[in-house]
């Protein structure tokens, strides 16, 4: 369960208002899309609730965690993979991930399998014990997935997860979201995608320029569009309206 | 040519980093200002020192001129300069055509070798240039003065000026071409480029070597009183370390003369037969030594169970964290030239000069020095002196979070508080440090007799002494950090930071080394005291780090 409320950040001493007054709340069993053009807000918005970026104004609580008064406790309730996967690229793949294992406190007797599993499941297994210097973007992408999830966290906040990734690798992802959902957890994840924003989500919100336009179910979304407009078409005059 | 032109401005404007400069002076007034305060109080902090040197030249000039040898000005100051030259050229070599993470970059331009070594080394230039400014600027202007130089010496001066790091330039940078080339041929590309860079070292301090035993050392009397007596006599000696610098000496010296005409042809002919070759070299090596430099190993082999379970062993977070640390610090070549190597190198540097002296009764009678309770008192500051001063200038601390850059989002979205992650930052620090006091303590029992207790209490003043610098590096680099680079020289080379750390150190060890070589003459006494001075000070920025510092490192985003 993420609570987003009332949430504002600008850039360059309040030049740049990247996200205005947000507020969303995602609950427990479902994926939850966040979908708007380049430029809206969602890698600021989703900085913010890993902790990243401070916000200027509103609170952001993680299954009931506020991220400012519990930042620890917080940040040990979710998993996260950012947009663009800058890691310690002087690192191996097993370095890496044993780092984050050790940063996590997972302990001995579950690390090594989780371990194993995900780096056969994204088929990187075989590069793990190279540095990370040596992967492509897909392959960095992985990696970062498999260390988010080692410590099997309730919560996953994915920025863009499924670009830079192959077919089959977007097409596991997006199962596993699926599952991890269906078990009672959180999935949040951006993406700048329609397509993918309306066959994985199952309630989504429509950013643009810092603020939330639309919010809801598919079918909420497209009751308050009315039957004349499609999703689409209101996607794209966004976009074209930059 | 023009493409090249063109390469070498894109290369200043960004590595000066002149766009940011503008867009401060456009968005951010304040932090313009701050800028230029910092520029001035760099400058207002050299000009005493200038100052110094200049009266020095002055004083040297009134005293040289009676028996005709105040050219020695000139020629020790282009000397000295060029020596600098030729060892910051290998740094900046290495550096700014190898290890710059924009160097593959400009492999898919349409464009050749030489042209963008060309730019590349004009870039290095340029830096050559600001760093002899201070030096060769004041003996160029009082020698010229002094003596009412004609015209043609003030032509020769300028003229000289630019063509002077010409040559040592060039001795740097064409070994290092060559080294390179092959050190890239392995597969473990960073282990080789590291070798690589520290095999240029090893030879550029062998050269240094030889020409101290072939040259200053090994002159006797007769010697000296043939160099005084015939006209410019030392100026022949002491350009040996470099030959070519004498023809500049002697052009600036008779000006006016045809004799100085042809000086200054032979030095330009020189300065651009070097230039021609390290193109024409450059040309040939410099992309087969760049290609394929960021390929690394990948053996892409199966894992085995075993393997795993080897891997990965469990540690507290914290210790994982500061693993990490030093991983990093000794993978990336440039924070391992710049930050661990200087730590190896410096005392190396240092105990040179006292083993390769001659061995004869002019030798530094050690036996008899550290008996005197007060001269050793005075030793012992000296080493805890350079151990601060080496541990301060080591740019481990002080650029601990800006080496994170971009990654810095890291260390704020993982569930390891921020104290501890500081903790770990300083224990990755101080361990470096440490490493740093051993060896120069090694050096100090090679060249002088100490006892154990003597070694003992040395380096217990020495671990309190640099615990106070590791903290203020970190501390530093806490409330400036720099995050935004693209090129990892930015966050250790050209970081302001490190000079603030050195200057911190300077004035701490300074401080105390100066009032225990003043009024302390017994070394327990001395020893007291520096333990309690450094201890306190460590204390009092102990909790600054963890109350103020943690607060900052709150704010920062990543
Ligand atoms: N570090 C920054 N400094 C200044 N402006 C920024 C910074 N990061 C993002 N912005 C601005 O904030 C807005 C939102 O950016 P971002 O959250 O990255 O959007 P998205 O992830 O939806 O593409 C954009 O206008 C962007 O230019
Ligand atoms: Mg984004």
């Amino acid at each position: 369960m993420i609570e987003i409320i009332g949430v504002s950040k600008s850039y360059n001493r309040g030049a740049v208002k990247a996200v205005d007054n947000v507020s969303i709340n995602i609950r427990n069993g479902e994926i939850f899309g966040f979908l708007g053009p380049n430029g809206a807000g969602k890698t600021t918005l989703i900085k913010m609730i890993a902790g990243i970026l401070n916000a200027d104004e509103g609170t952001i609580k993680i299954n009931g965690m506020d991220i400012k008064e519990n930042p620890l406790e917080a940040k040990m309730q979710f998993g996260f993979v950012p947009d663009d996967p800058n890691i310690f690229s002087r690192l191996t793949g097993l370095e890496y991930l044993n780092f984050m294992a050790d940063v996590y406190k997972v302990p001995a007797a579950t690390r090594l399998g989780l371990m194993q599993t995900l780096l056969q499941r994204f088929e990187i297994a075989a590069a793990a014990g190279d540095l990370i210097q040596s992967y492509s973007h897909g392959m960095k992408q992985k990696i970062v997935v498999i260390g988010a999830l080692l410590h099997t966290p309730p919560v996953w906040i994915l920025d863009e997860p499924m670009t830079g990734l192959d077919p089959r690798s977007s097409f596991d992802l997006k199962k596993m979201m699926r599952e991890h959902a269906d078990a009672g957890n959180t999935v949040f994840f951006s993406t700048h995608v329609l397509d993918v924003a309306e066959k994985v989500c199952d309630r989504l919100a429509i950013i643009n320029k810092g603020r939330v336009i639309l919010s809801g179910s598919m079918q909420e979304i497209h009751t308050q569009l009315g039957a004349k407009q499609s999703l689409e078409r209101l996607f794209l005059e966004i976009t074209e309206n930059e | 040519m023009n493409r090249m032109l063109a390469l070498l401005k894109a290369l200043l404007i960004n590595s000066l980093g002149i766009s940011v400069i503008r867009t401060k002076a456009r968005t951010d007034k304040l932090a313009y200002l701050k800028l230029i305060a910092l520029g001035a109080l760099i400058i207002a902090g050299l000009a005493p020192t200038i100052w110094l040197y200049a009266k020095m030249l002055i004083q040297g000039y009134d005293l040289l001129a009676p028996i005709e040898q105040q050219g020695a000005l000139l020629v020790l100051g282009i000397v000295l300069v060029s020596t600098m030259i030729f060892f910051f050229g290998i740094f900046y070599v290495i550096n700014y055509f190898y290890f710059a993470r924009d160097a593959q970059n400009v492999l898919a331009l349409p464009l050749s070798g030489w042209q963008v070594l060309g730019a590349r080394f004009s870039l290095v230039l340029v830096y050559e240039y600001l760093t002899q400014l201070p030096f060769l600027l004041p003996p160029l202007i009082v020698f010229g003065l002094k003596s009412g130089a004609p015209l043609a010496y003030w032509l020769y001066a300028c003229l000289g000026f630019f063509l002077v790091p010409l040559l040592p330039l060039s001795l740097a940078t064409i070994p290092t071409l060559i080294i390179m080339r092959f050190a890239n041929l392995g597969r473990r590309k960073d282990l080789f480029k590291i070798l690589g860079g520290i095999i240029v070292l090893i030879l550029a301090i062998g050269y240094q070597l030889f020409i101290q035993r072939t040259g200053i050392n090994n002159m006797d009397a007769l010697l000296i009183q043939n160099l005084l007596t015939e006209q410019n006599g030392v100026i022949k000696m002491i350009s040996r370390v470099f030959p070519s610098a004498q023809y500049l000496a002697l052009a600036l010296i008779s000006a006016e003369k045809i004799t100085g005409l042809l000086n200054m042809l032979t030095f330009t002919a020189l300065s651009g037969l070097a230039l021609a070759l390290t193109w024409l070299i450059g040309d040939r090596l410099y992309f087969k030594g760049l290609v394929g430099s960021s390929e690394t190993t990948a053996r892409r082999k199966v894992i085995t169970s075993s393997d795993y379970s080897k891997m990965s062993r469990v540690a507290p977070a914290w210790l994982s964290y500061c693993r990490k640390e030093i991983l990093l610090l000794f993978r990336v070549p440039t924070y391992f030239m710049n930050c661990v190597l200087t730590n190896l190198l410096v005392p190396v540097f240092l105990i040179i000069p006292f083993l390769f002296q001659p061995q004869d009764e002019k030798a530094i009678p050690w036996a008899e020095l550290i008996a005197q309770p007060g001269l050793q008192t005075i030793l012992m500051a000296v080493i805890v002196g350079a151990v601060i001063f080496l541990s301060g200038s080591n740019a481990v601390a002080s650029t601990s979070l800006s080496r994170e850059g971009r990654e810095f989002y890291i260390s704020k979205y993982i569930p390891l508080s921020y104290r501890q992650q500081v903790l770990a930052k300083l224990l990755s620090a101080y361990i470096l440090a440490i490493s740093g006091t051993i060896l120069i303590l090694i050096g100090a029992i090679i060249i002088m007799p100490l006892d154990l207790t003597q070694i003992f209490t040395i380096f217990i003043v020495c671990l309190t002494a640099i615990a106070p610098v590791t903290e203020a590096g970190i501390l530093i680099d806490i409330f400036r950090p720099k995050l935004d680079w693209d090129n990892e020289q930015k966050a250790v080379k050209q970081n302001f930071n490190v000079i603030i750390s050195i200057l911190f150190s300077i004035l701490l060890g300074g401080s105390v080394i100066f009032i225990v070589i003043r009024w302390i003459d017994s070394p327990t006494m001395a020893a007291a005291f520096m333990i309690t001075c450094f201890s306190l000070v460590a204390l009092v920025l102990y909790n600054l780090l963890m109350t103020k510092g943690i607060e900052q490192y709150r704010k920062i985003e990543g």
